[in-house]
């Protein structure tokens, strides 16, 4: 798809929110709300442009599209080199949605200008790291975006905000070091087989590994994802990042920052190292489930609402990792599904907390209740996020959720069994702070010195500011065909790699391989029940032009019960 | 008669060592100094040896370049421990304590 | 040549006497030349103009003399892009893409120097040329090291290095850490130095030369059976360039020095000794020593873990940033010891392209340093930094951008540095090496961030959370508030802090007071922590133009690297 000639989609993408924060930087910082105003344009002409990528997005086709490279430095090997694929192509618009919304929804008071500079980085830096192609390039923006959240946990978050701010930095910049060894071990392994220095993802995952060097190097890799994302246990820096993080600085860490972990690990753990995946995936399931019981049963015990929404995230997050590494085609699936579900329902979330607080000045939840008498309209919103969040059918949390156990089941079984412990826990804690937030008494009410004080409800602004998100929430729980459509072709594609990749280590790519079981009826979460009886298809994959789709999809109907083992 | 030229290396490598352990050792900044000075000449004996032996005038050129930069050295050095210890009475190198190291 | 210069002149009356005194070629050594004749020029201008001229007008001349080398220098590398490396002075001196890299960078660090050194000076209210003379000298003896092809020119180089640096370390006379740090520093060098000569004639003992390239050549042609010598000999250079480069376990001065020296002469120091030091180590290793790899590449694996270590874990505890800054600076250390470590051309590059950004972010660095430290240079504690943001946003701003760079953020030329030694660290198989200088860079953020988060986190201390539900009320109101919710309820807060906040916000509503101000005024009456006056920050346009150049290079070059990587690479193509 030689897109030389054709309008730089991907390039816009990264470049206009990049631009909005230098000309942000220009601007005197009195202006505020001019600031804001370019802010939000930039930001809503970022959405307009990720809506004009899904138009020309060619449903149906497994490999990259709309790629554009470039020399960026040529002497290291690092090429600028965009592409969007179905992986990425999600993650891509939930991203170009939030921000607009963080934007609106973030009311911080001090200092608009140099908020909304970091976040539009902030957005350039999550963009590029969802589309690049070069892996180096990924990795510099997946780093670049620490330092806007960074500077946005530190300058305007709650009370622990610098001990939360350093310790996110050092955390995850200690794993990417190892990350970056591991990048150019891989690069260096790639340049002495081949000649060529690179850092093309497609290039590097033909470069034939041996067993213990997928392994060593998947650990490398997975270490920055796993911190990133995060994987239980090297999660303890996010609850007090999303905590003491500002209202903005939450949504975005916990539905678009978090995500870039498990994209990471989907698009380079099993892109490149399906070997080590292999191996190591029991682990990997093992630590996401314990993710999913761990945050549940903390969240649980949670008295702080934005505590609880952290913890919850986090076991939300161990679905997404168990997602990824069940290895069957549902459930990565509904890996990629969640994380833009996942994205929504959260950034929701912490919308609303943050309402909360703006009402009352705290997260405490047995300070608060009985807001529901106060403010209906805010109430329902909570309720649907939440249920979204449990994975009540027709909400967007169910399907995802459903994909992912429902996959895993296939290989996995206990693992799938132990995680639907998590979403019983879910159900728990997420009823439970709702009912003390909105219906419950609240503590000190009886105080005299204390008033009944006035709770105002949604504001136009706010209702504005959410709308969007519930409207997605809905339709995507109702109708996720049209999105399930553009992620299966790309996700089969990859399942039937690291099925290739797993056998021998030096399988060149494009091997058939007979014994996997890639299995799906494409979009369609309903006709899960006939594919896994065995009654299996051919995922068609058109022509290809890069590494993943070059894979032949597996053909072989394969038993049942039984995933890449 | 004459003495074999490894007897040189062995006494300017004596020589060498006395100065880097003085300099460790001893405190007061002069007798440092000094040790400095010891370990330099140690460097020019084995320079004119090796010359000798292997019979290039290279090393015995070198020499001039050492004494040289000893001179200049002696010169920045003994400045330094003149400005620093115009206000006080002895020159020991503990009296210079401000700095932790 | 005039009979009468030509009769006069040593060379015939040498001559004459039988001893052919080699020919100079002086575009070889124009750079040097220009930096010792600028020097002597500025002397004489002070030595004969009747009253004290201003130190600008120093400055102005030592950035002159700079850019007048940094184009000798050009015109040298454009000679030797087109004709190819050569010898000159009796084959002491090699010019190739390597020393002319080397000389640029020498030239670009005095150019800088004199802006830093500049705005410090006159703040100081010093008068004089010694700062700018010493300057010039001391760069000359780094480029001389960078393109010395002789161990005896090496040694002249390491010493015309070195000694105007223990003078300017102790130039400050008004503070006694000063002299002392001079004195330390003065000791120091003076032993690794006898030490680096001792290394020499043992050197030349065993190999019958002191010519980098006769050495070499003797070391391929013989095998030597027994190298006891030569090995002392390489050792003993090596602990000798361990000092210079304050390598661990050769690094007990740095943070003293760094401390007790006049702030703008650390960062002066620290780039200029690190660029001599390592130019002249990494000729020595890869052109002479390229035979004895073996024995070399393990002491320099073990220094350079020690280094990276220690640098990053000390500098974790300090509370004076200049000491602070002295232990990242032997981190540094040990990230350019990766690239001499992998013993490839690979390795040369990436070292060299670290030299450049090194230079450049530790000069800005200590230039900020000296501004914060106020008048003195005394106030170098954490403290000082603790809400500059609000006060000084353009300083921090740089600040942050320097010390994020150091820290290897992306899209500075910190992380292609980083990067381009791990790269070569890599690709030379030291996979552990590799890892552990990512850790200790991962260690080192701790306490880059710690200033960052002093300057800008300290928004309005723990009032903010009190201040902001007040503060749109009143401040927010004439702007509209665009973005903003109004703020419903008021938080619990005692009556004191919130007619405090209240009176600041009324302030900033009238436009009385500047809001970065009445925050910061905030932190001072609750925290008591000591705010400089803003008086005592005056930043030097000097500095602004030095900081400019400084910042514009880390980021530009950061998001674009691709000029400087090249230049590093035909560097060492000819090498």
């Amino acid at each position: 798809m030689g897109s030389a000639h054709a309008f730089p989609f991907l390039t816009t993408l990264v470049l206009v929110p990049a631009g909005t924060a230098l000309v942000l930087l220009l601007l005197p910082r009195q202006l505020t709300r001019l600031v804001r105003a370019v802010a939000l344009a930039g930001s809503i002409g970022t959405l307009g442009i990720a809506v004009a990528t899904l138009d020309q997005f060619r449903s149906g086709f497994a490999g990259y599209q709309m790629t554009s490279v470039h020399p960026f430095v040529a002497a290291l090997g690092i090429s600028w080199s965009l592409g969007i694929d179905g992986i990425s192509l999600f993650l891509v618009l939930m991203t170009a949605v939030l921000f607009p919304l963080a934007l609106l929804g973030a009311g911080e008071q001090t200092n608009t200008k140099a908020f909304v500079v970091w976040v539009s980085l902030l957005e350039a830096g999550c963009m590029g790291s969802f589309l690049s192609l070069d892996v180096l390039l990924f990795f510099l923006f997946f780093e670049a975006t620490l330092v806007p959240v960074y500077f946005l946990i530190g300058g305007w978050g709650h009370e622990r905000r610098g001990y939360a701010a350093t310790k996110f930095f050092v955390y995850t910049f200690v794993a990417s070091a190892v990350m970056l060894v591991g990048i150019v071990a891989l690069v260096f392994l790639h340049q002495s087989q081949t000649g060529t220095l690179t850092f093309s993802v497609q290039a590097l995952a033909r470069t034939h590994l041996t067993g213990a060097e997928s392994v060593a190097l998947f650990l490398a890799f997975t270490a920055a994802f796993a911190v990133k994302a995060p994987v239980f246990p090297f999660h303890t820096w996010s609850p007090d990042a999303y905590a003491e993080a500002p209202a903005g600085g939450s949504i975005l860490l916990a539905g678009i920052m978090a995500k870039l972990g498990t994209y990471g690990i989907i698009r380079f753990d099993l892109g490149l190292f399906p070997h080590g995946v292999v191996v190591l995936a029991p682990l990997l399931l093992t630590l996401g489930v314990a993710g999913i019981i761990y945050g549940g049963v903390v969240a649980a015990v949670q008295r702080d609402l934005k505590r609880l929404v952290a913890y919850s995230s986090l076991a939300h997050m161990g679905f997404i990792v168990l997602g990824a590494f069940a290895l069957t085609g549902e459930a990565l699936s509904g890996a990629v599904l969640q994380m833009v579900n996942h994205g929504l329902y959260t950034a929701a979330l912490f919308l609303l907390v943050a309402m909360i607080y703006r009402r009352r000045g705290t997260f405490e939840i047995r300070r608060l209740g009985g807001l529901q008498r106060k403010a209906p309209v805010m109430a329902a919103a909570f309720m649907l996020v939440m249920l979204a969040s449990i994975g009540v059918p027709g909400l967007n949390g169910f399907v995802g959720e459903f994909l992912i156990l429902a996959g895993t089941f296939i290989g996995h079984r206990w693992w799938a069994v132990a995680a639907m412990v998590g979403v019983v826990l879910a159900a728990v804690y997420l009823l439970w702070a709702y009912q003390q937030v909105f219906h419950g008494r609240r503590e000190g009410d009886e105080r005299p010195e204390q008033p009944e004080r006035p709770f105002k409800e949604l504001t136009v602004r706010e209702g504005l500011v959410l709308a969007p998100l519930l409207a997605l929430i809905v339709f995507l729980g109702v109708y996720p065909k049209p999105v399930l459509n553009r992620i299966t072709p790309t996700v089969d594609a990859l399942i039937a790699h690291v099925a290739a990749g797993s056998h021998t280590d030096t399988a060149p790519l494009g091997r058939p391989v007979l014994s996997s079981a890639v299995v799906r009826t494409p979009g369609s979460a309903i006709g899960l029940a006939t594919d896994v009886q065995g009654g299996a298809r051919v995922a068609v994959t058109p022509a290809v032009l890069d590494t993943h789709a070059s894979a032949p999809t597996p053909v072989s109907p394969a038993p049942a019960g039984k995933g890449i083992r | 008669m004459s003495v074999h030229a490894s007897w040189y290396l062995v006494l300017a490598a004596v020589l060498f060592s006395i100065g880097a352990v003085g300099l460790l050792v001893r405190r007061n900044v002069l007798v440092m100094f000094m040790c400095i000075e010891l370990m330099l000449n140690a460097a020019n004996l084995t320079f004119v040896t090796f010359s000798r032996a292997l019979n290039d005038i290279g090393g015995q050129v070198a020499v001039f370049f050492v004494l040289v930069v000893a001179a200049a050295e002696v010169v920045v050095g003994l400045g330094i421990i003149v400005a620093i210890y115009r206000r006080r009475v002895g020159a020991t190198a503990d009296d210079a304590h401000i700095l932790k190291g | 040549m005039s009979p009468l210069a030509a009769l006069l002149s040593p060379a015939h009356l040498l001559a004459a006497n039988g001893l052919v005194l080699p020919h100079v070629n002086y575009t070889a050594i124009m750079p040097e030349l220009i930096l010792l004749g600028g020097m002597l020029l500025l002397l004489g201008i002070s030595a004969v103009s009747p009253r004290h001229l201003p130190t600008q007008v120093y400055a102005t001349a030592t950035a002159g003399i700079g850019i007048a080398s940094l184009i000798a220098s050009l015109v040298l590398w454009h000679d030797v892009q087109k004709g190819g490396p050569f010898s000159a002075v009796a084959r002491a001196v090699d010019i190739d893409g390597f020393a002319t890299l080397v000389l640029v960078l020498c030239s670009c660090v005095v150019i800088l120097g004199a802006f830093f050194a500049a705005g410090f000076l006159e703040r100081e209210q010093v008068q004089g040329v010694e700062y700018y003379a010493l300057a010039l000298i001391s760069a000359s003896g780094a480029m001389l090291m960078g393109s010395a092809n002789d161990l005896i020119l090496v040694f002249l180089g390491l010493e015309i290095l070195s000694i105007p640096l223990y003078v300017m370390a102790g130039l400050d006379q008004r503070r006694a850490a000063s002299g002392e740090a001079a004195m330390k520093y003065f000791l120091l060098g003076a032993f690794s130095s006898a030490v680096f000569v001792y290394g020499i004639a043992l050197t030349y003992g065993a190999t019958g030369s002191t010519n980098l390239a006769s050495i070499g050549s003797f070391l391929a042609q013989n095998v030597v059976v027994s190298n006891g010598v030569l090995l002392g000999g390489l050792a003993l250079l090596l602990v000798g360039f361990g000092f210079k480069v304050a390598a661990v376990p050769f690094h007990m001065w740095t943070p003293d020095v760094y401390a007790g020296s006049p702030t703008p002469a650390v960062g002066f120091m620290a780039a200029v000794a690190k660029i001599g030091a390592f130019g002249a180590l990494l000729r020595v290793l890869f052109s002479t020593f390229p035979t004895l790899r073996t024995s070399w590449q393990p002491i320099l694996w073990a220094l350079a873990i020690l280094t990276l270590l220690l640098g990053a874990l000390v500098a974790v505890v300090q509370r004076d940033v200049k000491r602070m800054l002295a232990y990242s600076s032997i981190n540094h250390a040990g990230f350019i010891l990766l690239g001499v470590q992998a013993g490839t051309s690979r390795g040369a590059e990436a070292s060299l392209y670290y030299l450049f950004v090194y230079s450049v972010l530790v000069l800005g660095t200590f230039g900020v340093v000296a501004v914060v430290g106020g008048r003195g240079d005394e106030g170098h504690g954490i403290e000082r930094y603790r809400g500059l943001a609000h006060r000084r946003p353009l300083l921090a701003g740089s600040m942050a951008v320097l010390l994020l760079a150091q820290a290897g953020a992306p899209f500075t030329t910190g992380f292609f540095s980083k990067l381009y030694v791990i790269e070569a660290s890599i690709a030379a198989h030291s996979y552990a090496l590799a890892t552990v200088a990512m850790l200790s860079a991962a260690i080192a953020t701790f306490f880059y961030l710690r200033l960052v988060f002093a300057m800008f986190g300290e928004r309005a201390g723990r009032q903010a959370s009190v201040a902001v539900p007040v503060a749109p009320a009143g401040a927010g109101a004439p702007g509209g508030a665009a973005g903003q919710f109004p703020p419903v309820g008021t938080l619990p807060a005692g009556p004191a802090v919130a007619s405090a906040a209240g009176v600041l916000t009324l302030e900033r509503a009238a436009g009385l007071v500047d809001p970065g101000r009445a925050e910061a005024a905030a932190v001072a009456d609750d925290d008591a922590g000591p705010v400089v006056a803003d008086a005592d920050l005056q930043v030097s346009p000097w500095v602004w133009v030095g900081l400019a150049l400084c910042v514009g290079t880390t980021v530009v070059l950061g998001i674009w690297p691709s000029p400087l990587v090249d230049f590093a690479r035909h560097a060492t193509l000819l090498f």
